[in-house]
């Protein structure tokens, strides 16, 4: 009889412990609710230093973290937090805060959720974040689309497509991501090198040849989403 | 200043800076009376010689003969001595000189007597005229000074263009002893008008010259050679390049021994009227930058106000709802109950604040009120039974007398009403403990909420009606909640005032304080 709990043990994973930042009760209220149904443990902050303290007691697996605090700014708590931890932070904003979410993300946020939003989307994106960072694979696939790595190869539908290095690269940095925002700056320091941070324009014609060739619907892209004024993302599932 | 009081002034003022007597300078030439005054005296000398020339010695007839001369020098100027002192020597040698009853000049010495005689006329009449026109020349001075200084206080008590109009008109009336009035255009390209209240009449030279003056920018005088009569002369002012009015006066005389004076100040008082009216433009410019500033520091209080309190309750209903639809089977059924809970909270926060808003909006806009026979215990009722339901474990108690019937609009009562609790409640420990009572006095109607909260501190008491200040930015709320109660019992003809503490150091009364219509017998 005592074994039993010791064999069940395996079955049920720790659940994971989400940190919510906002300083709005009904926001924690409904989101306390929703993350406990869908399996997360959680905990909550109503400001930037209750956060920072929050993370450092109770080491949490993620953290929901709202931009509009009464005390410090949602991004000084991600400055001070990313010079010590790669703790995964979903940001929350308001929809025309854009300049607010590029700094956010170039801070070190994972991600980002508009307010108002459906619990759907926040719950993808925190599944993006939990994610285990794949373990480098040869092959990534998406869809019809396959990555040879080593090969430097990419078909769609068993078909060849031809890329340029530059494209590829792009393609393999989406595909290493999938469900995550890139910010047009984190993409274009890690592809085009830091002289290049600001050449928005010219990604963007990098983007348009390379769903050319990859998307089933160039002009109604479901592989590389564009996440207006901030960046791509690179649709998982 | 009305346009009667505007009247009276300037008809008074047509006489304040009198004329000077006219050709009463020293050299002025004789006129008729003058000449016989200086007969008379002449007379006078030879009959007192005549009368006296056995009893006092020779010489004494002279004297008075001299002393004539003198009174005319004195009293009538410069070349009416000089023809008396010739003819009192005429006369002098004729009568009492002998040979007697000629004009002979025996001795070459009386010569000298006539030599004198003129350098004593002359010096008298010349210094005597002289003195006269200083006297006069001076009072008129004072006179300009009055008027160039009433004008100055004028001007510093003027808080409008049309107040500098006026005693630009007013005292240049004053000074050209005659009517004078203000023209305007409305724009560079328009004809001028007549905007004094009490537009002299002006005939077609006149205004032509007024046109040419607005025109040209220069002085024009109606009444010049080949001006065709006109009687007015005109000058315009200017600002930046542009003529703001056109003055016009009476013409001043040529005649007037003082007309360059009058000129000089009528300059002067334009001068200082352009002066006031500039600085009346810069502080409506800076008036109006302040207005424009406030009324921006709204708007961007209520633009944050609203992506505030607009999306925090939306994003609660959003999230709450698309977690019912698509954990429901997941979620346990008191999470469930309490998102449904927190969606119907969160739906009643957005409609108290979009009412608040439209309240706000309707006020702002200045809509008119329709204002209808209300039973003020009916609002009461209404606003308290809307807050019992709003605030479930809150004590509000009512304890009305009989109240008289107001005029009003009953929504906006009872939101004002309702805030008031509202805030009562906010502000108060739980649990809270509201009342609701009533004062009727002969002329108004006193509504107060009275709680028993910490109170207001006295900095922010002063400022709890201003928009979108919030005494305690941790709560909840828009910080508009009072200033639409505020506004709200404006309309509606009353007044609302705060008072705090209202018992040994806590508490705080709202009152509404609505006029009772007068009944007719």
């Amino acid at each position: 009889m005592s074994t039993l709990p010791i064999l069940s043990k395996p079955l049920t994973l720790p659940k994971p412990l989400i940190l919510i930042v906002d300083d709005e009760p009904q926001i924690q209220r409904f989101l306390g609710h929703a993350l406990a149904a869908s399996g997360y443990d959680t905990c909550f902050a109503a400001t930037g230093q209750g956060a920072l303290e929050a993370v450092a007691a109770q080491k949490p697996d993620a953290m929901i973290l709202d931009l509009g605090l009464p005390d410090l700014n949602g991004k000084a708590v991600i400055e001070t937090l990313r010079a010590k931890s790669n703790l995964p932070i979903i940001v929350l904003s308001a929809h025309d805060q854009e300049m607010e979410k590029i700094m956010a993300l170039d801070l070190g946020a994972n991600d980002f959720v508009a307010k108002p939003f459906g619990i759907g989307e926040l719950l993808a994106r925190l599944r993006a974040c939990l994610r285990k960072a794949p373990q480098p694979e040869d092959i990534l696939r998406q869809g019809p689309l396959v990555i040879d790595l080593p090969g430097h190869t990419v078909t769609r539908d068993g078909a060849p497509v031809h890329l340029t290095p530059t494209e590829f690269d792009l393609l393999v940095m989406l595909a290493r991501n999938p469900g995550r925002v890139l910010s047009h700056r984190q993409i274009l320091l890690q592809i085009w090198g830091p002289a290049h941070g600001e050449d928005v324009p010219y990604l963007r014609v990098f983007i348009g040849q390379l769903r050319q060739k990859i998307e089933s619907n160039p002009s109604a892209p479901d592989l590389i989403r564009t996440e207006p004024g901030i960046g791509y993302r690179w649709m998982a599932d | 200043m009305d346009s009667a009081a505007y009247a009276a002034k300037t008809s008074a003022m047509l006489t304040s800076v009198p004329l000077l007597p006219q050709q009463e300078g020293w050299a002025a030439l004789p006129r008729l009376p003058q000449m016989l005054g200086a007969a008379l005296f002449l007379a006078a000398a030879a009959l007192g010689t005549h009368l006296t020339k056995d009893s006092l010695p020779e010489p004494s007839g002279l004297f008075l003969f001299f002393f004539a001369v003198l009174l005319a020098a004195v009293r009538f100027g410069f070349w009416i001595g000089i023809a008396t002192a010739i003819a009192a020597f005429t006369l002098f040698n004729f009568l009492f000189v002998a040979p007697l009853y000629t004009l002979a000049i025996a001795k070459p010495g009386d010569l000298l007597v006539l030599a004198e005689f003129l350098c004593v006329a002359g010096l008298t009449g010349f210094l005597a005229g002289r003195l006269r026109e200083e006297a006069n020349a001076a009072k008129s001075r004072a006179a300009v000074l009055e008027v160039l200084s009433a004008f100055a206080s004028d001007l510093a008590e003027a808080d409008e263009p049309l107040a500098v109009e006026q005693a630009l008109v007013i005292h240049a009336t004053a000074l050209a002893h005659g009517p004078a009035l203000v023209l305007h255009a409305r724009d560079p390209n328009a004809s001028l008008e007549v905007t004094d209240l009490q537009p002299p009449d002006l005939q077609a030279p006149d205004l032509q010259a007024a046109e040419r003056a607005f025109r040209r920018h220069i002085p024009q005088d109606a009444a010049e050679p080949g001006q065709q009569g006109g009687r007015y002369t005109f000058l315009p002012l200017m600002q930046q390049g542009q003529v703001v009015l056109v003055l016009g006066y009476h013409r001043l005389d040529a005649q007037w021994p003082d007309r360059f004076a009058r000129a000089a100040a009528i300059e002067v008082i334009c001068h200082q009227a352009n002066l006031a009216l500039e600085r009346l433009r810069f502080a409506q410019a800076a008036e109006d930058a302040r207005t424009a500033a406030t009324r921006e520091q709204l708007r961007a209080a209520l633009l944050t106000s609203l992506s505030h309190d607009l999306r925090t309750p939306l994003a609660t209903i959003l999230g709450a709802i698309t977690s019912l639809r698509q954990l429901g089977a997941t979620l346990p059924p008191a999470a469930r109950d309490d998102l449904a809970l927190a969606i119907e909270e969160e739906a009643q926060r957005l409609a108290s604040y979009v009412d608040n808003l439209l309240h706000m909006t309707r006020l702002q806009a200045g809509l008119s009120l329709h204002l209808i026979w209300v039973d003020p215990a009916d609002v009461i009722a209404a606003a308290v039974a809307r807050a019992r339901r709003a605030f479930p474990l809150a004590e509000i108690t009512a304890d009305l007398p009989d109240l008289p019937m107001i005029r009003a609009e009953s929504a906006l009562l009872e939101q004002s009403l309702f805030n008031l609790i509202d805030n009562a409640v906010k502000f108060s420990t739980p649990p809270a403990r509201i009342a609701i009572t009533a004062r009727v006095l002969p002329a108004s109607l006193t509504l107060t909420v009275t709680d028993q909260g910490p109170g207001i501190a006295p900095d922010a008491l002063a400022q709890i009606f201003t928009p979108f200040f919030r005494a305690n930015p941790n709560l909840p709320g828009t910080g508009l909640g009072l200033t639409i109660c505020h506004g709200i019992t404006a309309a509606l003809g009353g007044s609302l005032t705060a008072e705090s503490p209202v018992a040994d150091g806590h508490g705080t009364a709202m009152h509404i304080s609505l006029p009772l219509p007068k009944v007719s017998a």
